[in-house]
């Protein structure tokens, strides 16, 4: 669905890339996380893959079309879910949907049972202007899913929303995916990329530095590790243990054996934890 | 259909923003200001004051004679007040000063008439007949009123002194020495052999009429190409033109759309102007042709200035110097001997000189026509510009 081939970018054509020489593809119904701190070059790519800036250096199809060339009707494949919120205030949610659902050449979805899927049912025919930060975003949300995409760009999907919505989001997600849309998904937070993503790609210094699942990553450079809270002389003590190492595991056994358990619970590297080793970098 | 729906759209958003109301608004505040308090023809009702330096007798006889013939109307006495005050008079005959230095101050009646244009039937000036010579050269000073003397000799013959304030200019000071030298009589038989005409046409715009071509050219050009930055600078800081960008609708047709919001707002407003002011007297299809390329011509030079800048602040240097250029050839309308040559190549000149024509009811139908092209070719042209430049901006 999505093919990278050495693509470069550099803003300013003064020799800094703001993207270098990355290549990636994207299959069919997958659901790829672009993972990476900010400055990291996401927005970027990002942006080059949905035809907002122009591509510079190699090669990029995305849904079947060559981007380099300007075809509107590409649009009717791809859905792009903002970071910002870019809605309308003047308009209503209901105008906000109906207006752009009249600029595609195919058939849309009822924009009321898209404001109904994240909870703005009720909230149709009031201004976006008068909504809060997290409903412009939930409009921003289902407005990309306007045209029923092939291919969905998702940036910073969740992020500013409260727990809730954000799962209501997530579990959208995950039903686009069950119909078989394929998702590129772009953000900084690693758990949203676990749950959701089947490949991700880690992104530093506009360098893909690495692209696997979250689960051979979490295999190859995460260790599983045990979290036990026990007392000991009337205090209590908390220990993190490595299972494979072996003075670690004498410890578990004579802790057991020992003392009195209060919690112990397994516990497995997360991709943050693996971005950092493997970027020496943190996520923020 | 897209660019409808998107027309639609801004139209919407157009009327429940701030942008649309200003240009309805300044247009009925416009017109109630030409209906309410400019004259189709202002009446220029200045003061003079007088002193017939001859026997009272005579003086009545003269008045009475006026009277007659219908060119002065008796209004009641009018008591005027003369404040303490000093100054010189300079003789220009003679180059001799005299001090005048009045420390009390006094109140006076003056026999007061109405002074009657005979073609107009109006009132052209208030006449008002001093019993002391000083009194009239000080109320003259201090008003800055003209005044006159009216000397009769023994013969009956009559002489005049003007009292002015010295800041006349010399052609005014020679018509008041020729003024009297012509038998009255002679004055109308002369005038009649004399001929004059006028260059630049017959009709004339009345003073109500004459402001129509000015708001016109800058209600249509200049805050359409002001307005339609404000409504590409709101979109920009809302983002929307992203959201925009990634569906199969073409910029064009987002830019297009602009355009012809600002093209009904400008038709609306212009309308409400116009027709009450000037009725039946233009040509209404030259003028709506014309007000529309022109319109769209500078909403396209709008949209281009736009395209280089993030926001109105940023664009404000630049739409200033603008608008700026762009209003020079208002000076060229009003004051007919300031017409420099490079005036006319700034896109306002013509656009006022066609409008000027239009609202006489004479246009010169091939000038708004060959302008109409040019200004829609460019109008064409700049949108181009502003197209590709969109295209290129249009930054994540």
């Amino acid at each position: 669905m999505i093919h990278v081939k050495n693509l470069s970018h550099s803003y300013n054509h003064d020799g800094k890339l703001a993207v270098n020489n990355i290549s990636f593809e994207v299959k069919k119904g997958e659901t790829f996380g672009f993972l990476g701190p900010s400055g990291a070059g996401k927005s970027t790519t990002q942006g080059i893959l949905t035809g907002l800036l122009k591509q510079q250096d190699g090669e990029v199809i995305v849904a079947g079309y060559n981007v380099k060339k300007v075809q509107n009707e590409r649009f009717n494949k791809i859905g792009v879910s903002f970071e910002q919120s870019n809605v309308y205030s003047k308009l209503t949610a209901l105008e906000n949907l109906k207006y752009y659902a009249d600029l595609f050449n195919v058939p849309t979805r009822n924009p009321k049972e898209l404001l109904k899927l994240v909870g703005l049912d009720g909230r149709e025919n009031d201004r976006a202007g008068e909504f809060s930060k997290g409903m412009k975003h939930r409009l921003t949300f289902v407005r990309s899913m306007l045209n029923n995409p092939e291919l969905w760009f998702l940036d910073e999907p969740t992020t500013g929303l409260d727990p809730a919505i954000a799962a209501v989001i997530k579990d959208i997600i995950k039903e686009e995916k069950e119909r078989g849309t394929t998702s590129f998904l772009t953000t900084h937070n690693m758990y949203i990329a676990d749950e959701l993503c089947d490949r991700v790609a880690f992104m530093l210094d506009g360098e893909i530095k690495l692209i696997d699942t979250p689960k051979n990553l979490k295999q190859q450079y995460g260790q599983k590790l045990i979290d036990i809270e026990y007392v000991k002389d009337g205090k209590i003590m908390n220990e993190t243990l490595k299972t494979k190492d072996e003075s670690d595991r004498a410890k578990i056994a004579d802790i057991v054996k020992s003392y009195d358990i209060q919690t112990m619970h397994s516990k497995e590297a997360t991709l943050e934890e693996i971005f950092i080793q493997v970027t020496g970098r943190g996520l923020i | 259909m897209k660019w409808f729906s998107t027309y639609i759209k801004e139209m919407k958003i157009a009327s429940r923003g701030f942008y649309f109301y200003v240009e309805i608004v300044i247009a009925v505040i416009v017109l109630i200001i030409l209906l309410v308090a400019v004259k189709e023809y202002p009446e220029s009702k200045a003061k003079e004051y007088i002193y017939y330096d001859m026997p009272a007798e005579m003086m009545e006889q003269v008045m009475e004679k006026e009277i007659l013939e219908g060119n002065i109307r008796v209004l009641e006495d009018t008591e005027l007040t003369l404040k303490p005050t000093s100054f010189e008079l300079l003789d220009k005959e003679t180059g001799k000063s005299e001090a005048y230095d009045f420390m009390e101050e006094k109140s006076i009646m003056a026999k007061t008439y109405e002074v009657i244009n005979q073609e107009t039937g109006l009132v052209s000036q208030t006449v008002y007949i001093f019993d002391q010579k000083e009194d009239m050269i000080r109320l003259s000073n201090s008003t800055g009123n003209m005044g006159a003397s009216i000397i009769s000799d023994s013969s009956g013959t009559l002489s005049y002194e003007y009292y002015i304030q010295g800041y006349e200019t010399d052609r005014f000071s020679e018509v008041l020495y020729i003024l009297h030298t012509f038998v009255t009589d002679d004055i109308e038989e002369r005038m009649n052999q004399q001929t004059i005409r006028e260059i630049g046409g017959t009709e004339r715009l009345n003073s109500r009429e004459s402001v129509i071509p000015v708001y016109i050219a800058f209600s249509g050009a200049l805050m359409g190409f002001f307005i339609i930055m404000s409504y590409v600078f709101l979109d920009k800081s809302e983002g929307v033109i992203k959201a925009f960008a990634v569906t199969p609708s073409s910029v064009w047709s987002y830019l297009l759309s602009k355009t012809f919001v600002i093209l009904t707002t400008v038709l609306i407003s212009s309308s409400i102007v116009v027709i009450p002011i000037m009725k039946l007297k233009p040509n209404y299809l030259l003028f709506y042709l014309f007000l529309g390329v022109s319109s769209f011509a500078f909403s396209s030079l709008g949209l281009l200035v736009a395209s280089f800048f993030d926001s109105i602040s940023k664009a404000f240097g630049v739409l200033y110097l603008i608008m700026i250029a762009f209003m020079l050839p208002a000076f060229s309308y009003y004051i007919s001997s300031f017409d420099p040559f490079w005036m006319q190549f700034l896109p306002t000149y013509p656009i006022l000189e066609g409008f000027k024509g239009i609202m006489k009811g004479e246009a010169d139908v091939s000038y708004v026509l060959l302008y109409s092209l040019v200004f829609f070719l460019g109008g064409v042209i700049l949108l181009a510009f502003a197209n590709m430049k969109f295209k290129k901006t249009l930054t994540v």
